[in-house]
């Protein structure tokens, strides 16, 4: 029965994969409608509670003063997160190092998958607001052997279907609708996935990261879901910072 | 820690006397129709939802609403309002269990 | 590397749970919840039973075609005057085939200088979204736009 059911699914994602042309594509008048609830994005809200947690720790200058940056560097500094930080031995996305921040500062860390590091961690990410991504994977063998890593994780086929990310994320099929939703140029060419992320999720109505996306796109994709803050998690936010480079950051985003 | 989070926002941020300016009431709130299931228990979500909001410029109340569950998680409204002078507006929301809760907003025109 | 040992090497502890889309069927019955309240007859407490005009002035602006029935903006702009004498004294905003019709209800003064009501709703299926504009002189105008709510795809 269940392979019956996704043989007939998968006919369905086929069927639904049109060009824009087609009569359930959205008009360029209902995605300006879209565009306008930037303007008050519920997300702000929960920005507004992460840089609150932040405060308790210090706020931005406690933060800048941790990472050995000025005031005036901090934005640029964070605007090239995932980077390898020495002190870790590890290449980190900014969650974790807030992780190793808390830790350092005598406090309890949020777990990644708490509501609370969403918060904070978006809001630390906004400080970089219009600053381009200026990730750089050949800084040292660290980010060299990530950027490898998250490419092979993004285009490995897994899974119940054999898919990858790559199969609806690349240049082939940017633009086809599945189910109402023109598939983006992660890209900065595009719509710059990683500098829009973290960003509020109208169908879950909460704040969501890149990683966490990350793993709600490989559970609906039947892909083993692979945890927050691993390393293959990590290297695959390298691959996708670095496909949105020099793209300005603009967080929260507004997602469907 | 009050467990309703709330903004206020004006637009455009600079204004001045007489300006209708828009302004923007959002709150953290689960808007529960009643009618969804809690998918592990398979017991009904109780309804829980703002039911109205008043919003009140320097002591002079100027808009009500009456809201139903019907609007998404998180509402977001917005209407326009006059500025008439310096001082605050308060936004006063009454949920469907009786809880009463306010949010505040400076309003400073230049010139 | 082979995709097997690429799996293998993946640092994973939790069992992998095949996600099947949730299918939902109509019901024979549907709930409607304790404010149900069916279109006609909340239009009909509010004008008394006078029949609105639909008219121009009514600006309503909803997506033709819903991404997500969950999160769908809703502005109504009405081309009135807001002076003391005359001007719009409440916008009220309908979905018809919601199990509760009634979405929200500004009642404004000509303090609010314009009058507008912006807000996102929830819509169980296509339907219409209605607006209504109470005027000071008693009259009532209508607009209506019907939106198409297609199912959810991926999360």
């Amino acid at each position: 029965m269940r392979k019956v059911l996704q043989i007939a699914l998968s006919v369905l994602v086929a069927s639904s994969l049109a060009y824009g042309s087609e009569q359930f594509s959205m008009s360029d008048a209902d995605r300006a409608l879209y565009e306008e609830l930037l303007d008050n994005n519920p997300a702000d809200m929960m920005l507004a509670s992460g840089s609150e947690h932040l405060d308790a720790l210090g706020g931005t200058a406690s933060l800048a003063k941790y990472l050995e940056q000025s005031k005036d560097s901090l934005a640029s500094y964070l605007a090239g997160f995932p980077r390898y930080i020495d002190k870790y031995k590890s290449v980190v996305s900014i969650d974790q190092m807030l992780q190793a921040f808390m830790h350092d500062s005598g406090k309890k860390p949020y777990a990644l998958k708490s509501s609370d590091m969403f918060d904070i961690s978006s809001y630390v990410k906004s400080i970089a607001n219009e600053q381009p991504i200026n990730i750089d994977i050949n800084a040292n063998e660290h980010m060299k052997k990530a950027y490898a890593l998250g490419k092979e994780v993004f285009n490995t086929r897994r899974g119940g279907r054999g898919l990858s990310c790559y199969n609806c994320h690349n240049p082939g099929v940017v633009g086809r609708i599945l189910r109402t939703q023109p598939l983006p140029d992660i890209s900065a060419k595009g719509n710059a996935s990683a500098a829009t992320w973290p960003a509020y999720r109208m169908t879950k109505s909460n704040l969501a990261t890149l990683q966490k996306r990350f793993q709600g796109c490989m559970e609906n994709a039947l892909l083993a879901v692979i945890p927050l803050g691993s390393k293959e998690m990590t290297a695959l936010e390298v691959y996708f910072t670095h496909e949105a480079k020099g793209a300005p950051i603009a967080i929260p985003g507004l997602k469907r | 820690m009050s467990n309703s989070k709330t903004l206020i926002k004006i637009k455009p941020n600079t204004y001045k006397n007489g300006d209708v300016v828009k302004v923007s009431f959002m709150v953290m709130h689960p808007m529960e129709t009643g009618l969804r299931k809690d998918k592990k228990t398979g017991e009904v979500i109780p309804a829980d939802y703002i039911k109205s909001a008043k919003f009140e410029y320097n002591g002079k109340v100027f808009t009500t609403m009456n809201i139903w569950e019907t609007l998404s998680v998180n509402p977001v409204i917005t209407t326009y309002m006059t500025i008439d002078g310096a001082g605050s507006l308060k936004v006063t929301f009454t949920d469907s269990k009786g809880t009463v809760e306010e949010s505040s907003e400076e309003i400073k025109p230049k010139g | 590397m082979k995709r097997r040992d690429f799996l293998k090497n993946l640092s994973l502890s939790a069992a992998t749970l095949a996600v099947i889309p949730t299918m939902s069927f109509a019901a024979d019955e549907k709930p409607k919840g304790s404010n149900a309240l069916a279109y006609k007859d909340a239009l009909a407490a509010i004008t008394g039973g006078k029949t609105p005009e639909p008219s121009e002035k009514v600006s309503l602006k909803v997506p033709e075609i819903a991404e997500n029935g969950a999160v769908v903006p809703v502005t109504v702009e009405i081309d009135y005057p807001m002076t003391d004498s005359d001007y719009v004294k409440a916008i009220h905003i309908f979905a018809a085939k919601n199990g509760n019709s009634r979405c929200i209800d500004a009642h404004l003064s000509p303090a609010n200088g314009k009058a507008m009501l912006s807000t996102r709703v929830k819509l169980g299926e296509t339907q219409e979204v209605i607006a209504l504009a109470e005027l000071s002189n008693g009259n009532f105008l209508i607009a209506s736009q019907s939106v198409k709510v297609t199912i959810g795809g991926c999360g």
